[in-house]
C-alpha cells in the first residue's frame, strides 16, 4: 500500500477529494473490481491505467453510481457516501465524461448543456440559454458555440460539451473515459491545457486511459489496475512508459516453455506462407492505423504479436484475413500477390481467423448453434452441393466441432447467444482451427477465460503449429505469449516495432517497445 | 354503430339478427345456381315482414351530398314498410373488399341490394352467383337476369343551371370539378358548358379530376386553382361541398350537385342538380315485395328525381326566369342536345340535326369544344 | 440493490408466444363485445354470424381463400426482405406496379390463356422487381434507407395506376370508372370463387422457406441478416445478396398484383390493392421472421378483414372496424412482448457466490 503522497503541499489535515475503500464489485464468474484503495486529492489529475478488463471502468461506475459496490466504502471529503444513483453522483460533484459521448445530435449546444440540469430557467428561449451556456463556456474555460447543433460538431467539440454539461453542474471531480481516444493530436493539448486550468482550481481529475505518452504527460499521479484490483500508486515524476508499460500488462510471469515441439512436429518452414512488405492502412479519417508494416509468416511457428491494445493489432489481423484493403504495400500468399481483400478468398486458402469480438464480428447471435458453426464451410460438401445448403451435414459438422471444444450443448437449434461467452469462443476457436491448413490468425484468444481454458487454448495454438500451420497469435498477455510464441512482435501507434526471438526476450525490453521506444534506442541503451 | 346514424335502427339490427340467425341455420349457401325450370325467387311476392334490402353506399351518409340523399331514400323505404330490415355498408371501397360486402348482404339473406354506385364486375361477379337476388346498380351499365341499373339523367338540370351560369360568369370561365373522367362527369361538364354557350358561345371551361368522389381537401385546393386561373363560376360533380366554401371565399358563384346546399354558403350559391331517389327506392322495393320487379335499366327525369334546386339569392331575376323558361320546354319534351355538336378536339360528334338520346348521353366519353381538362 | 421481478430474455419459445397471442386475441375479444353490448349490439350474435359467415360456411371459406392470397405473397415479400435484415415497405406499390405491367400484357397480348397468363406472370414478377429496383440500388450503393424509398414510391405507383385508368387505359367499352376494360383472360377458378392462384402462393411460400432453409444462397441471406459484419468476415457478398432479396421480394409483391388482377377484380383499378401492401407488413410482423408462419398469419389477417366487413353489414362503421382491427393487432402486439419476459426468482446475492468461486 502505498502511502498518499501530497502533490500540491496542501494545509494538513484537508481530506482528499475522493477515498475508495476496499472496493469489490463482481459480476457472475468474475470479479470485476476487489480490495481497490484509491486517494484523490484536491488540485491533481490521477490516471487510472490498465488493459482492457483491468477494471476501471467498473471501478469509475461504481464511483459515479451507476453500480453499487458489494465491499468497501466510498468517502467524499471526509463523509461516507452511498450512491444509488448517477443523479445522486452528480449532486455530490462527481462527473463523468463518457468515452462515447451521450449528447442528443439534433439539439442545439446550449440546449444540451441544459437538458436535465436543475438550475436550467423554467421557460427558457434559446437567447437565454445560449447566453447561459456563453458565460458557463468562458468561466470554465472550454469554449464551445452554444448556437451550434451538436451533429455539426467535431470529436473535440462535442467533447468539450460533455465536460461543460458535467463542470456546469458544480462537478469538482471530473472523470474522464479514453477523452483523448477521438481527438486529433492539437484537440488534444487544448484539452490538456484546459484540464490543467481546471485543476488549479483545485479540483480534481480522474483520467482513464491506456496510453503511457499522454498518462506521462498530464497526470500527477498515476494508479495501475490489474486483473480488477490495484498494483500501486506511482508519482508521475518517478515513472517512465516503459516500467509503467511491464507493470500494467506483466503479472509475475511464470515462464513455461511451450515451444519445444513433440517427436514428430512439423519444422519451421523455410519458406513463408504469407508474407506482408511495408503495408499500411488508413482509416475513414485519414488516419495512418497501420504503418510500413513488414512481416514473413512460417509453417511451424508461432508469432505473438504483444503491445497495448488499440496500437494496430485489429488492422493487422482485417489485413491478415482479408477483411480490410491496404492502403499500400503488398501481400504474398504463397509468393503470389494478393491484389484483393475478400475474406472468402483468404479463407479458401486456409486462412483460419478466431477475431477479437467474436459475438460482433464472428457470429450471428440470433441464429441456431448449427447454422453458426456451418459459417465457415457451409459452401463446400458435404453441407454444400449444387447450390443446397444440407441442414443435416451442418448438424453433424456442429455437432463435431462442439465434441472437440468440449461444450456441452442440450438443442443446436437455440441462438447460439443463449450460450456463454466462454462457450462461443470454445466453438469460434474449433471452427476456425478446422479451416486453418495454412494459417490461424488468433486475436486475443485467451480472453475471457479461466485458467484451464487458457492453457486448452494454447494447446490448439501449439498443436496446429505442429501440423505445420503458420499461428499468428496477438495477446496481451505477456506470460502467454512468451510461453507459445516462437517470435515476438511489438505493435506502438500502428508500427511492428521490432521482431524477436521469443526464447531470449526479456520483459523489461518489450515493456520499453510497447510504449514506444525505439528498438535501436533500446540496444544502445543496453551497450552503455 | 355510428353515433349520426338515424334512430330506431337499433330495433331494426336486432330483428334483423334475429331474422339472419334463421337463415343461417337454414343452410344458405353461396353460389347457388338457379337452374332453368327454376323461377328467381323475386318472381314471387315476398311479404314485408320477411324482407331484407341491402345498400352499397360510396361514401359516408353523411358526407352531405351523393350517400346522404341515397341513404334519404333508405329512410323513405323504412317509412314506406316499416316492417321490413334494411341493412347498409358505407364508404364501400373500389376494389375486391366490394365483391365481398355484396356477397355478405346475399348471406345474410338480403333479397334486394342497392350499390348506390358503380361497382361494374364487383357487384356483377356477384349478381352472376346468387340469381336469387334483385341486384340494381346506380350509374351501372349491366342488365342481366338479376341486375338492372338506374341513374338520374342529369344532363338537364346541368343544362338548365349552364344557362344561368353563361348570364352570370364575367370572366367567361366556368370550372368544373369532377371525380374521374367518366361518362356521367363528361355528360355534367358538357351540359352545363352547352346552356352557358346557348347564351354566349364564347364561355369556356376548365375542368379538374381530383380521383375521388369524397375528399374535400382535394375539391378545395382544385377550386382553389381553378379560382386562380380566373375561372368565376364553379360547378361539378362531388359528393360533398367544399368547393362551395372555396368560392364564397373567393365571391365567385357556384352551382353544386346532389342537394340544396344554400346554407354552406347562400352568397355564392346559385343553384343545385337536386336528387331525390326516395320515390325511386320505394317504387322498386314495392315491385319486389309484389313479384313484378323487372332487371333494366331506368333514369331518373327531370321532375322525377332529379330537378334544379330552388335559385339561390344572388340569382338575378332575369337569369334566373330565362333558366326556367328552358326548364318549362324541356318538361314539355324539347331537348336541347341536337347537333352539330363538335368535341374538344375539333371532331363532330354530334351531326347536325341530330338529337342523341339519354342512353348516348349516358355513355358520353368525350368533351364538347370549350372543355379543357378532360380528353 | 433493487431488485426486478421479471427477466426480458432476448429470444421467446414459439410455444410461449402462441399462448400469449391466444390470450391477448381472447382478451381484446371480450373487450369488443363489452363495447359492442354498451352500444346495444348483441356481441353473441354478431359472433355467430361472424363465424357462420368466415369459418363455418362455404362462402366464407372462399372469401378467406380469396383475402389470404394477397396477403400470402406481400406477406412473403415483406419476411423475405426481412430476413437479411431490411424492411420492403413498399409491396403496395411493387403490387401496383406488377398489376400494371400484367394488364399491359393482357391488353396487347391477343392469344389463348395459356399463352397470356405466363406471360402475365412474368410481368407482373419483372414489374414488381423494376419497382424495386432504385430502392434495391440505393441501398446496396449508397446505403440509402430502403423503408423511405420503398414507402414513397407506393404513392406513385398508387398515382400512375389512377393515370392509367382514367386516361390511356380507361375502359372505353363499358365505362366502368377508375378502370381498364375487363381483361379477356383470367386465372381459372378452382373452388368456388377461389382461383388457382391462392394453392400457387401456399406452394411459393411454403417454396421460400424450403429456399431460406435449404440452398446456400437461403443460408447466406439468413447470416447477412442476422449479422452483416459476420457475414462480411465469412466471404459473403453482402451487397449481391441484399440486391438479389429485395428484387424478389418485389417480385413477390408484383406476382401478387398479376394474381388480383388476373383472378379477382379482372381489371386494372384504382385502390385495388386494397392496403395489400401494407398489410402484408403486419402479416410478416406476425410471422415473425419465419416464411412459413406467414401462412397462419395471413389466415389471422384475412380472419380479421373478413369479421370486419361482416360487421360493416350490421351497421357498425368502417372507422369502428378499423379501430377493432387496430385493438386485436395491439393486443397481440403487446402479447409477444410479455412472452419475453418471465418472472425472476430472488437470487441469492452475486458477490459472494462469485467471490467464492474464484477465491
Amino acid at each position: 500500500m502505498n502511502k498518499p503522497s501530497n502533490p500540491n503541499g496542501r494545509a494538513p489535515g484537508t481530506p482528499p477529494v475522493l477515498q475508495l475503500r476496499g472496493i469489490g464489485k463482481f459480476f457472475p464468474g468474475v470479479i470485476a473490481n476487489k480490495d481497490v484503495d484509491l486517494d484523490v486529492w484536491p488540485g491533481e489529475i490521477h490516471a487510472l491505467l490498465g488493459e482492457n478488463g483491468a477494471g476501471k471502468s467498473t471501478l469509475m461506475n461504481v464511483v459515479t453510481g451507476i453500480y453499487q459496490p458489494e465491499e468497501g466504502e466510498i468517502i467524499l471529503d471526509g463523509y461516507g457516501q452511498t450512491f444509488t444513483s448517477p443523479q445522486e453522483a452528480i449532486r455530490a460533484g462527481i462527473g463523468m465524461v463518457h468515452q462515447h459521448f451521450k449528447l442528443v445530435e439534433a439539439f442545439t449546444v446550449a440546449e444540451n448543456i441544459h437538458l436535465g440540469w436543475d438550475e436550467a430557467p423554467r421557460i427558457a428561449s434559446p437567447a437565454v440559454m445560449e447566453a447561459r451556456t456563453q458565460e458557463i463556456s468562458e468561466r470554465f474555460g472550454f469554449p464551445v458555440r452554444p448556437d451550434a447543433r451538436v451533429c455539426d460538431l467535431s470529436a473535440g467539440e462535442q467533447q468539450r460539451v460533455e465536460i461543460l454539461r458535467v463542470l456546469a453542474r458544480k462537478a469538482r471531480l471530473l472523470i474522464m473515459d479514453e477523452p483523448t481516444a477521438v481527438l486529433t493530436p492539437e484537440e488534444t493539448r487544448e484539452l490538456f491545457r484546459a484540464l490543467r486550468a481546471f485543476r488549479a482550481q483545485g479540483n480534481a481529475v480522474i483520467i482513464i486511459s491506456h496510453k503511457l505518452d499522454e498518462v506521462m504527460e498530464i497526470s500527477d499521479r498515476v494508479s495501475i489496475l490489474r486483473g480488477g484490483r490495484k498494483i500501486g500508486t506511482f508519482n508521475t515524476a518517478d515513472c517512465n512508459p516503459s516500467m509503467l508499460a511491464a507493470t500494467m500488462v506483466g503479472r509475475d510471469i511464470v515462464r513455461r516453455d511451450m515451444r519445444t515441439r513433440p517427436e514428430g512436429a512439423a519444422p519451421i518452414a523455410p519458406e513463408p506462407i504469407m508474407q506482408l512488405r511495408h503495408v499500411s492502412v488508413r482509416d475513414d479519417r485519414g488516419v495512418e492505423t497501420l504503418r510500413d508494416v513488414s512481416l514473413d509468416l512460417h509453417g511451424g511457428e508461432i508469432l505473438g504479436i504483444a503491445g497495448v491494445a488499440g496500437n494496430g493489432q485489429r488492422e493487422l489481423t482485417h489485413v491478415l484475413t482479408g477483411l480490410m484493403a491496404r492502403t499500400s504495400g503488398e501481400i504474398l500468399l504463397d509468393g503470389a500477390l494478393v491484389d484483393r481483400a475478400d475474406p472468402a478468398l483468404f479463407a479458401a486458402a486456409g486462412v483460419g481467423h478466431i477475431p477479437e469480438d467474436r459475438l460482433r464480428s464472428a457470429l450471428a447471435p440470433s441464429l441456431s448453434i448449427t447454422a453458426n458453426m456451418a459459417l465457415r464451410e457451409y459452401a463446400q460438401p458435404p453441407i454444400g452441393r449444387h447450390g443446397l445448403y444440407d441442414a443435416t451435414a451442418a448438424g453433424a459438422l456442429a455437432h463435431d466441432i462442439a465434441g472437440l471444444a468440449q461444450v456441452n450443448i442440450p438443442d443446436f437449434a437455440m441462438p447460439i447467444r443463449n450460450l456463454s461467452g466462454g462457450n462461443q469462443q470454445r466453438l469460434v476457436a474449433r471452427r476456425e482451427i478446422r479451416i486453418a491448413s495454412r494459417v490461424l490468425v488468433a486475436a486475443y484468444p485467451a480472453r475471457g477465460l479461466d485458467i484451464g481454458a487458457i492453457a486448452t487454448m494454447l494447446g490448439y495454438l501449439t498443436d496446429l503449429r505442429d501440423q505445420g500451420v503458420a499461428v499468428v497469435f496477438i495477446s496481451e498477455d505477456l506470460e502467454d505469449l512468451l510461453n507459445v510464441s516462437d517470435r515476438i512482435g511489438v505493435m506502438f501507434h500502428g508500427r511492428l516495432m521490432s521482431v524477436i526471438p521469443a526464447a531470449g526476450a526479456d520483459i523489461a525490453t518489450i515493456g520499453m517497445l510497447m510504449g514506444g521506444r525505439e528498438p535501436a534506442d533500446i540496444q544502445a541503451g543496453a551497450a552503455q | 354503430m355510428t353515433v349520426s346514424g338515424p334512430r330506431g335502427r337499433l330495433l331494426t339490427t336486432r330483428r334483423g339478427l334475429l331474422g339472419m340467425a334463421g337463415a343461417a341455420g337454414s343452410g344458405l349457401l353461396l353460389p347457388r345456381h338457379a337452374t332453368a325450370a327454376d323461377q328467381p325467387a323475386w318472381r314471387r311476392p315476398l311479404a314485408e315482414s320477411d324482407a331484407v334490402i341491402a345498400f352499397g353506399h360510396t361514401g359516408p351518409i353523411t358526407d352531405g351530398g351523393w350517400s346522404m340523399v341515397h341513404d334519404r331514400g333508405v329512410q323513405a323505404v323504412r317509412r314506406a314498410f316499416p316492417r321490413l330490415r334494411t341493412i347498409y355498408v358505407e364508404s364501400v371501397p373500389y376494389s375486391a373488399d366490394a365483391t365481398r360486402i355484396f356477397r355478405q348482404f346475399v348471406a345474410e339473406g338480403a333479397q334486394m341490394v342497392f350499390a348506390t354506385s358503380e361497382y361494374g364486375d364487383f357487384i356483377k361477379d356477384v349478381s352472376d352467383r346468387a340469381p336469387d337476388v334483385a341486384f340494381m346498380e346506380c350509374d351501372g351499365n349491366n342488365v342481366t337476369g338479376n341486375l338492372g341499373w338506374y341513374y338520374v339523367a342529369h344532363w338537364y338540370a346541368s343544362y338548365i343551371i349552364g344557362i344561368a351560369a353563361g348570364l352570370m360568369t364575367r370572366t367567361g370561365k366556368l370550372g368544373f370539378l369532377g371525380s374521374f373522367p367518366i361518362p356521367s362527369v363528361y355528360a355534367s361538364a358538357n351540359a352545363t358548358l352547352l346552356g352557358a354557350q346557348s347564351v354566349n358561345p364564347s364561355i369556356t371551361m376548365q375542368a379538374i379530376t381530383i380521383n375521388a368522389w369524397f375528399d374535400p381537401q382535394a375539391a378545395t385546393q382544385a377550386a382553389t386553382a381553378l379560382a386562380d386561373n380566373g375561372c368565376d363560376f364553379l360547378c361539378g360533380i362531388m359528393d360533398e361541398p367544399a368547393y362551395l366554401r372555396v368560392a364564397v371565399q373567393r365571391g365567385l358563384k357556384a352551382a353544386m350537385w346532389n342537394t340544396g346546399m344554400l346554407n354552406y354558403g347562400p352568397e355564392a350559391y346559385v343553384s343545385s342538380v337536386s336528387l331525390d331517389f326516395n320515390d325511386f327506392y320505394v317504387s322498386q322495393v314495392r315491385d319486389l315485395l309484389a313479384g313484378t320487379w323487372q332487371p333494366q335499366g331506368r333514369f331518373l327525369t327531370l321532375g322525377h328525381g332529379v330537378d334544379r334546386d330552388a335559385w339561390g339569392p344572388s340569382v338575378p331575376e332575369s337569369v334566373a326566369r330565362q333558366a326556367d323558361d328552358m326548364r318549362t320546354r324541356i318538361l314539355a319534351g324539347y331537348v336541347p342536345f341536337t347537333g352539330p355538336i363538335h368535341d374538344n378536339h375539333g371532331q363532330l360528334r354530334v351531326p347536325a340535326g341530330v338529337t342523341p338520346s339519354d342512353l348516348d348521353i349516358y355513355h358520353s366519353d368525350w368533351a364538347v369544344a370549350g372543355v379543357s381538362g378532360l380528353e | 440493490m433493487a431488485t426486478r421481478a421479471f427477466q426480458r430474455l432476448p429470444t421467446a419459445p414459439a410455444g410461449r408466444i402462441l399462448m400469449l397471442r391466444l390470450v391477448a386475441i381472447i382478451l381484446s375479444l371480450f373487450i369488443i363485445a363489452c363495447v359492442l353490448a354498451l352500444s346495444g349490439h348483441s356481441p353473441l350474435m354478431l359472433a355467430e354470424l361472424i363465424i357462420h359467415s368466415t369459418l363455418g360456411s362455404r362462402f366464407g371459406l372462399e372469401d378467406l381463400a380469396l383475402f389470404m392470397c394477397p396477403l400470402l405473397l406481400t406477406g412473403a415479400a415483406v419476411t423475405v426482405c426481412g430476413t437479411i435484415g431490411l424492411w420492403n415497405i413498399g409491396a403496395e406499390g411493387q403490387f401496383y406496379a406488377g398489376a400494371i405491367a400484367a394488364t399491359g400484357v393482357a391488353l396487347g397480348v391477343h392469344g389463348s390463356a395459356l399463352t397470356v397468363l405466363p406471360l402475365m406472370t412474368i410481368a407482373g414478377i419483372v414489374g414488381g422487381m423494376a419497382w424495386i429496383t432504385v430502392p434495391t440500388l440505393a441501398r446496396a450503393y449508397a446505403g440509402v434507407n430502403e423503408i423511405i424509398t420503398t414507402l414513397l414510391l407506393n404513392f406513385i405507383a398508387s398515382l400512375l395506376t389512377y393515370y392509367l385508368t382514367t386516361g390511356p387505359w380507361r375502359d372505353r367499352i363499358s365505362g366502368a370508372q377508375v378502370s381498364t376494360q375487363r381483361i379477356s383472360v383470367s386465372i381459372p377458378e378452382m373452388w368456388g370463387i377461389v382461383h388457382w392462384g391462392f394453392p400457387v402462393a401456399i406452394v411459393i411460400v411454403i417454396g421460400l422457406a424450403l429456399v431460406l432453409s435449404r440452398t446456400r444462397w437461403g443460408y447466406e441471406i439468413r447470416i447477412g441478416g442476422a449479422n452483416p459484419e459476420a457475414a462480411r468476415y465469412a466471404g459473403i457478398p453482402v451487397r449481391l445478396r441484399i440486391i438479389s432479396v429485395m428484387l424478389l421480394s418485389g417480385g413477390l409483391a408484383g406476382l401478387a398484383g398479376m394474381f388480383e388482377v388476373a383472378g379477382t377484380v379482372h381489371r386494372l383499378q384504382g385502390g385495388m390493392a386494397n392496403n395489400f401492401g401494407y398489410l402484408g407488413i403486419v402479416v410478416a410482423v406476425l410471422a415473425r421472421g419465419s416464411c412459413l408462419n406467414v401462412i397462419p398469419a395471413a389466415l389471422l389477417m384475412a380472419l380479421i378483414l373478413d369479421s370486419g366487413i361482416v360487421m360493416q353489414t350490421q351497421q357498425l362503421s368502417a372507422s369502428v372496424i378499423l379501430a377493432i382491427t387496430g385493438l386485436i393487432l395491439f393486443m397481440i402486439a403487446i402479447g409477444d412482448e410479455l412472452a419475453h419476459y418471465r418472472p425472476l426468482a430472488r437470487t441469492t446475492p452475486q458477490g459472494t457466490a462469485a467471490g467464492s468461486k474464484v477465491s
